[in-house]
């Protein structure tokens, strides 16, 4: 999603009726999203609800003023962040001194024109978005310095499978959703596919974490001739509640370890979304169901699993949320069962993935609200 | 974000002010819950009646403030659940760690 397509909001904080209603008016021509209060505790009670790309406040308001508002602001963790401006009736010295130590970015004179305001506004959240592309463009640059992805770059050769996928970044900042295959020996490999919950780079870097630990538990697994998914799981989880770093951090996972051996699939998952089995020879879908809790809930948390048999044709999907969650007409929804029935619409008994990307790339991207991932399997034979 | 409805001996009554549960609200949920937990030492019986989209974010919160309670021995149940809220709570097995009910009365029954 680019800058041009998001409409920006602005919350506009006067105890003038009039003046607000003016500003607002400017603002909303300038094609802004206008959130009003008339009083610093009003913006407060909206602050709560929804967040602004930036706040234009007044400075002097009866009960709490703009000094105070700003520093109730600052104390805030998600609101601290949000580029602040003051409106003052006069250029008070005192005042921008104060309001500097309190990291207001700029000042507006009440008298200046409307629309001169509504251009101060829009250099500044350029620069502000100017700034944090930069910060965010350094920090993708180390990590691909370091070679670290939770996310490979293209999927595997597994024998008798066809292995794809298909990922997607909220706002295309690397978030929480995280995927790997691993071929532990020529029997055995793995599909791993997670979720922390969060969005953008902190679930990003705690994804690193729950990843390092999956490929632990599943190395040392094999290596003890522990073959089970759910056991897997159950080592995991127990391994992340007692992580003081991980503390409080939930993660999904979808886990499938291929026997080629016995030629099966053991399937076991962690408040994962029910996989979708494909029958080519029923054309019928099945919903796949695991029992178990989210990793980081409970250290006693049970895991079960179930064995899954391919026959040729036959497609399995795993997906995160964000392949199930969409905004239209400015509302947000999640809806697993409109997923499946598009499926349907989609798969046959041939290879479905390239219909399948077809599909989720032509989404507009205003309605992705999440990572979106999604592992598709089809058996060759 | 949230207010309290109903403060009774041992429970609260509280209705989550938000349309959309997302990541912006999250983080302030959280500590605001968990603040009245800390105040009030009762169950929480969580309204959800206006509450249209869940993120993933928000669950975390939503279950992060739950162990909270957990860990004073108390508890958070739910209520006023959309369909599709229920609906990703079930499949996700998120039903399975809240108590969720229809409607305000069955919540109080047992208390």
């Amino acid at each position: 999603m680019t800058d041009q397509e998001v409409q920006k909001k602005i919350l506009l904080v006067d105890d003038n009726p009039l003046f607000l209603k003016m500003l607002s008016k400017a603002f909303d021509k300038a094609g802004f999203e206008c959130t009003v209060a008339e009083s610093a505790n009003e913006a407060i009670r909206k602050l709560a609800i929804d967040l602004p790309d930036a706040i234009l406040s007044d400075y002097q308001m009866p009960k709490m003023n703009g000094i105070e508002f700003r520093k109730y602001i600052l104390k805030q963790p998600t609101l601290k962040d949000i580029p602040f401006i003051f409106l003052t009736d006069f250029s008070d010295k005192e005042l921008v001194n104060t309001g500097l130590d309190l990291h207001a970015i700029d000042y507006v004179i009440k008298d200046t024109p409307v629309n001169v305001i509504v251009a101060k506004l829009n250099n500044l959240l350029a620069t502000v978005s100017k700034q944090r592309e930069l910060s965010e463009l350094e920090v993708k640059k180390a990590a691909a310095a370091l070679n670290i992805r939770s996310v490979p770059q293209k999927a595997p050769a597994i024998a008798g499978y066809e292995v794809n996928f298909w990922h997607k970044s909220f706002q295309d900042i690397p978030g929480g959703d995280f995927i790997d295959f691993i071929k532990v020996t020529d029997r055995f490999s793995f599909v791993i596919l997670g979720d922390v919950m969060g969005k953008k780079w902190m679930a990003w870097f705690l994804s690193f974490s729950f990843l390092s630990y999956i490929r632990a538990a599943v190395r040392f697994g094999v290596s003890s001739h522990e073959y089970s998914a759910a056991g897997i799981l159950e080592k995991v989880n127990q391994i992340i509640c007692e992580d003081e770093v991980l503390k409080d951090i939930l993660s999904s996972l979808s886990l499938l370890m291929i026997d080629h051996e016995e030629n099966n699939i053991t399937y076991a998952g962690a408040g994962d979304l029910p996989l979708l089995h494909y029958q080519a020879k029923t054309k019928k879908f099945e919903s796949l169901k695991c029992s178990g809790l989210l990793l980081g809930l409970f250290a006693n948390g049970l895991y079960d699993e179930q064995k899954i048999i391919m026959q040729p044709g036959d497609q399995l999907f795993m997906f995160t949320d964000g392949i199930i969650d969409y905004a239209v007409s400015g509302e947000t929804k999640s809806d697993y069962n409109l997923f499946i029935k598009r499926l349907e619409t989609i798969t046959d008994s041939r290879n479905s993935f390239e219909k399948l990307k077809q599909f989720l790339i032509k989404q507009p991207p205003s309605s992705q609200v999440d990572d979106a991932s999604i592992i598709h399997i089809y058996k060759t034979a | 974000m949230i207010d309290i409805i109903k403060n009774q001996s041992n429970y609260l009554l509280v209705d989550v002010n938000l349309q959309e549960a997302n990541m912006a609200n999250a983080s302030t949920f959280r500590s605001e819950i968990i603040k009245m937990l800390d105040l009030h030492h009762k169950k929480i019986i969580l309204s959800l009646h206006q509450v249209n989209y869940i993120d993933s974010t928000f669950l975390g919160a939503l279950v992060a403030a739950l162990k909270h309670a957990i860990s004073l021995k108390l508890d958070i149940a739910l209520v006023g659940l959309k369909k599709d809220i229920h609906d990703l709570m079930t499949l996700i097995r998120l039903d399975k760690v809240f108590k969720i009910y229809d409607n305000f009365n069955d919540a109080t029954k047992e208390d």
